[in-house]
């Protein structure tokens, strides 16, 4: 494994012994560009071990038929649409499909409600467009342009982020295959093994709904909540271990029992209801996300390398949980006092997590 | 075909003869497109002079009769003298089974049945619960080729194989003897005694026919078949089984009814997939995208051409990826919901519905022998221009129109029958004239046909008989009332004279006022509506009202003296004939009910509480005793002892809404209670939380709210000099009321 000099190394990067084991065993036919064989893909982000022996870590814990379907849309150069909740892993999943594909996950635009045209299509480098005229050395390609020139994935995070009429302007490029420039009166076309691969939330705010003439060019796949308890322990502790070892954290990796007890406490506020099914819960407005729950757990490491005695435990979740629930201040925090006392606190294993929370919140 | 091969299990090998080389063994998966494929082109090949098929012996007679039919159908087998004791084998036209009896059909070549008759299946089904083979062969099979799921492993290497039929099927049948070697133990009586049958029948056709014959059996059965032990073991095995006299038919079935388990045990999860797969064995997958889109549009979800084609593009992508030689349906399902659903999976449960499944009902041809019930019903529905369909429809019936009126008669009449074809919508009202209907024909309707055939040859005949049966046997008014209800609504002359017959006959031997009071309800609204209904109202409206006048004159009596259990009847019965008096008696009558009610009031020593309580009520609510009255009445209530409970519950029981909305009805409960003395008060209170006790929570917080709003002067003008003690009493009545908020 590479040393890694920055904080968050991208996927190709931290990954590139498994990359490069898969890309050596890998006798299945590879569509044009393409590092690695569908097939490879498929395995690179799920698991498994190789036939040289290389233990290939999986990326995603998930149905197999879903990531079947995602490699398949791109495999067709079809566009790929990655819905779901927050903490879903859509753009986990984005970052490594692109990583193992092209080998370059960094072909990102980021959709945000500023998002400019420019951003999906092309720029000027104006003192150039001034200086020299229209040309194309003054053009400033955006990621997206320079996927289709090299024949890569290109990623867009939160397509639904982006004002309406930006998103729009991708129509042309998932249905031609082309980036027509007026100006210099041309057109870049794509070579084989361009697509895009977008990311959006169905749930949150803010969001502009996507024109029915772009929905149709891509296919979509709806990643949904981890499915069980267990799932979701794996998922939180495994990214939270990974994320504690990335910013160096000296503290011990999460205990599994501290991740169950947040992931139950998410599980049971998103779904409404305890465990048993015997009490029913108020519902805070925020979405309670797998990925929250991750931050929950990471934070209460810092806390605890930091401040504590470098075990992560009750003191150290509170403060994250509070932060994570409360999103509201009026009814998320009733429902907070309410779970606090209808559940947590009939739980007598939970009692120094009750405890702690009351500390800090004494209502 | 048949080589020498390991030893059966179970046969011991002295006497064990290989089968003859003109036998050939097609080993088949029940309702697999792939095996019916399979099945005819090894028929094409092999030219049998005999088919033999798995399947009950008992229907061979039927077999004749396989082309008039249209899949999907079933044999419907039933104990000749007990039809409702029943049994399915259903045949969709892509079960290979179906394909061996057609060809047998058109090459005029013999086709007979091969499995236990059903005349001793059907007895041994009661006797022994579910018995299957415990291991599932295929499954097995599937795990070591590495599959998930059989059914995918028998669609790639059975359904979409291209070798030739006849190897395909010694493939099959290899695989399959490795497995029963490996699972003899496993095999269960049932099992073994099935296949002693088939070998037995086998040996029979070996000595009639002397050319080719084939057989078409499920895979597992295969290995038992293809050595012959001696006769005698196989005699020994079947002997003294009890076998009952069966008689059948052929029915409609459908592709919802296949989907659920059947007669040759699993079910077809996708019927409709599996029907586009027999029917187009090239651009399949192109063609079911077509059609799904077409389904969603019908839906009105956007599904263009252009995405269909990226849905196959992505459906043969995704087999490719997973090393099948073409699409299955998950394939097929997981492109389309990316592609035309857009993720979406409310899209995908219709296309589940419409086209996974499909809802495709078959048809049997008028020369096929049936019941002459059957017959008639069949007459009827064309008549009524009312097809048998197998998806659910709404309708609405116009009484004046006699076609309307014939539907709603044959519904009706079905269901004397117990042939629930359409229920009927008894939460809308739609006046006099109109009735809704909920129609569906379920294939397993057939059974109540067969078991009513026995009733009649027409269903008019078949229900008026049941109806008179019934009306014969009536023990009670009431029960009476009801059979001569349904037989109006059948419109049946002569049941409803023998309705009318037993309702006298009841009446006369009744001595209960209750029981004479229960019976008009039923009898109320037939008279009240009857009229469209063609029969002589008048003849109904004689009975009501004899009733009726017993009823009244015997009412006061039958509520005295009884225990609570009785007086909640009392209460029941009183209110229901209460309405069936408003609705429908004239003005004599009506007057003798109500001097009834006045009877029941006045009764001294008071009678049951509950029907007195109510009876008070409803002769206040209609101006027949005034508020001074019912405020005496109520007072000496709760000073009696005992009584006071049930007298204020009977009273305010069912009248939530009523007093929430009536200010006069509240006004009169507020004034009863605060013109109570002290003592009294107190005494009346328990009983008051009592009887609003059974109010629903919404119903005592508009209740609470109402007072609340408007109760307080009210109760502040019952000062009797002592304003500390009212405040408190008022806030006490005020905590009561709110403590029922919930």
């Amino acid at each position: 494994m590479t040393t890694p000099t920055v904080l968050r190394p991208s996927a190709e990067t931290q990954y590139a012994d498994e990359l490069t084991a898969l890309a050596a065993t890998d006798d299945k036919p590879r569509p044009p560009q393409w590092r690695l064989s569908p097939q490879a893909v498929v395995r690179y982000v799920l698991g498994g071990t190789l036939s040289d022996g290389t233990v290939i870590t999986p990326k995603y814990v998930g149905d197999r038929r879903l990531v079947e379907v995602a490699v398949g849309t791109l495999v067709t150069d079809r566009a790929l649409l990655l819905v779901g909740v927050p903490g879903t892993a859509k753009s986990w999943l984005s970052e490594h499909l692109a990583a193992a594909i092209s080998g370059n996950s960094t072909l990102i635009v980021q959709g945000t409600a500023g998002t400019s045209e420019e951003a999906v299509r092309y720029g000027w480098n104006y003192a150039r467009l001034i200086s020299e005229g229209p040309s194309e050395a003054a053009l400033v390609p955006s990621p997206v342009l320079r996927a289709m020139r090299t024949g890569a994935v290109a990623r867009i995070e939160e397509l639904t982020r982006m004002p309406a009429e930006v998103q729009d302007s991708l129509i042309t490029i998932l249905s031609e295959k082309a980036l027509p420039v007026p100006e210099l009166n041309l057109q870049f076309q794509a070579i084989p093994g361009f697509t895009v691969i977008a990311t959006a939330n169905d749930r949150d705010r803010g969001v502009n709904q996507m024109s029915s003439a772009l929905a149709r060019r891509f296919n979509t796949v709806v990643l949904p909540p981890p499915a069980t308890e267990d799932a979701e322990v794996e998922i939180v502790s495994q990214r939270a271990a990974q994320l504690g070892r990335a910013l160096e954290l000296p503290s011990e990796p999460p205990a599994l029992d501290e991740v169950r007890r947040v992931v139950r406490i998410f599980r049971e506020l998103r779904g409404g209801s305890t465990v048993d099914g015997r009490t029913q819960l108020k519902k805070p407005s925020g979405s309670l996300s797998t990925a929250e729950a991750i931050s929950v757990v990471t934070s209460g490491m810092a806390l605890a390398a930091h401040f504590g005695d470098g075990s992560l435990g009750a003191d150290e979740l509170a403060a994250g949980l509070l932060g994570a629930v409360i999103k509201d201040r009026v009814s998320d925090t009733a429902a907070w006092q309410e779970y606090l006392e209808a559940v947590v606190k009939e739980r007598k294993e939970w009692r120094d997590l009750y405890r702690a929370c009351r500390e800090l919140d004494p209502a | 075909m048949a080589r020498p091969l390991p030893g059966m299990p179970g046969a011991g090998p002295g006497v064990t003869k290989p089968l003859p080389d003109r036998v050939t063994l097609l080993g088949i998966r029940h309702h697999g497109p792939g095996s019916a494929r399979m099945v005819r082109a090894a028929l094409d090949v092999v030219r049998p002079q005999l088919v033999l098929v798995e399947g009950p012996p008992d229907a061979d007679a039927l077999i004749e009769h396989v082309g008039e039919l249209i899949p999907p159908v079933a044999l419907l087998l039933h104990d000749a003298a007990d039809p409702a004791d029943a049994a399915f084998w259903p045949f969709a036209r892509f079960s290979p089974e179906w394909q061996a009896l057609t060809w047998g059909a058109r090459h005029n070549v013999d086709v007979r049945f091969a499995d236990l008759p059903a005349g001793i299946s059907l007895s041994r089904e009661k006797t022994d619960d579910v018995d299957r083979v415990v291991v599932d062969p295929l499954g097995v099979l599937a795990e070591a080729a590495g599959f998930d799921d059989p059914e995918r492993w028998w669609e790639d290497v059975v359904e979409h194989s291209s070798a030739e039929p006849t190897q395909l099927a010694a493939a099959v049948a290899e695989a399959m003897t490795a497995l029963r070697e490996e699972f003899a133990d496993t095999v269960d009586e049932r099992t073994l005694q099935r296949e002693a049958w088939m070998r037995q029948v086998l040996r029979k056709a070996l000595t009639e026919y002397d050319g080719p014959i084939v057989v078409v059996c499920g895979a597992w059965h295969v290995p038992a078949l293809r050595e012959l032990p001696a006769a005698k073991a196989d005699a020994d095995l079947l002997k003294g089984l009890p076998k009952r006299k069966i008689a059948g038919s052929w029915v409609p079935w459908s592709h919802g009814r296949l989907a659920a388990t059947s007669g040759y045990g699993a079910g077809v999860a996708s019927p409709g997939w599996y029907a586009h797969l027999w029917e187009y064995p090239t651009d399949t997958i192109p063609r079911w995208m077509a059609r799904t889109s077409h389904v969603l549009r019908e839906e009105g979800l956007p599904a263009s051409t252009a995405s269909a084609v990226e849905a196959v593009r992505l459906a043969d992508t995704l087999a490719a990826l997973r090393g099948r030689p073409s699409p299955g349906l998950s394939e097929v399902s997981e492109a389309a919901l990316a592609v035309l659903c857009g993720g979406d999976d409310v899209g995908l449960r219709i296309v589940h519905e419409k086209l996974v499944v499909g809802e495709e009902l078959g048809q049997v041809g008028e020369g096929v022998p049936r019941s002459p019930l059957a017959t008639d019903l069949e007459r009827l529905q064309k008549k009524l221009r009312l097809p048998a369909s197998a998806t659910e429809k709404n309708m609405r019936l116009d009484l004046r129109r006699e076609i309307d009126r014939g539907r709603s008669r044959l519904l009706r009449q079905l269901h004397v029958l117990h042939v629930r074809w359409g229920e009927p919508d008894e939460t809308s009202t739609l006046g006099t004239f109109a009735e809704a209907w909920t129609v569906r024909w379920d294939p397993g309707l057939a059974v109540a046909v067969a078991a009513a055939a026995r009733h009649g040859a027409t269903v008019e005949g078949a229900a008026e008989h049941v109806l008179v049966e019934r009306a014969k046997s009536a023990e009670t008014v009431a029960h009476a009332a009801e059979v001569l209800q349904e037989a109006v609504a059948c419109e049946l002359v002569g049941a409803v004279a023998a309705a009318r017959a037993a309702l006298d006959r009841c009446a006369a031997a009744a001595t209960d006022a209750l029981e004479l009071l229960q019976a008009l309800p039923a009898l109320a609204a037939t008279v009240r509506y009857g009229s469209v209904r063609g029969t002589d109202p008048e003849l109904l409206r004689a009975a009501m009202h004899g009733l009726l006048a017993r009823g009244s004159a015997g009412l006061p009596l039958a509520c005295y003296g009884i225990d609570d259990d009785t007086a909640e009847v009392a209460l029941s019965t009183l209110d229901k004939a209460h309405e069936a008096v408003i609705l429908a008696a004239d003005d004599d009558h009506s007057a003798g009910w109500w001097d009834a009610l006045h009877r029941l009031v006045r009764t001294e020593p008071s009678a049951h509480g509950l029907p007195t309580g109510r009876a008070t009520r409803l002769l206040w609510e209609d101006d027949r005793l005034d508020t001074e009255a019912v405020a005496i009445r109520m007072q000496r209530a709760v000073s009696t002892f005992g009584t006071g409970t049930s007298f204020v519950a009977g009273f305010l029981r069912g009248s939530a809404v009523r007093l929430a909305a009536d200010p006069r009805l509240l006004g009169l409960v507020d004034e009863w209670l605060t013109g109570l003395p002290n003592e009294a008060f107190e005494d009346a209170l328990p009983l008051l939380r009592r009887a609003i006790s059974n109010f629903s929570a919404p119903e005592r917080r508009t209740l609470a709210e109402r007072v609340a709003q408007g109760g307080g002067p009210a109760v502040l003008i019952a000062d009797d000099g002592d304003p500390e003690r009212t405040a408190r009493l008022v806030e006490f009545v005020r905590g009561l009321y709110e403590g029922a908020r919930v």
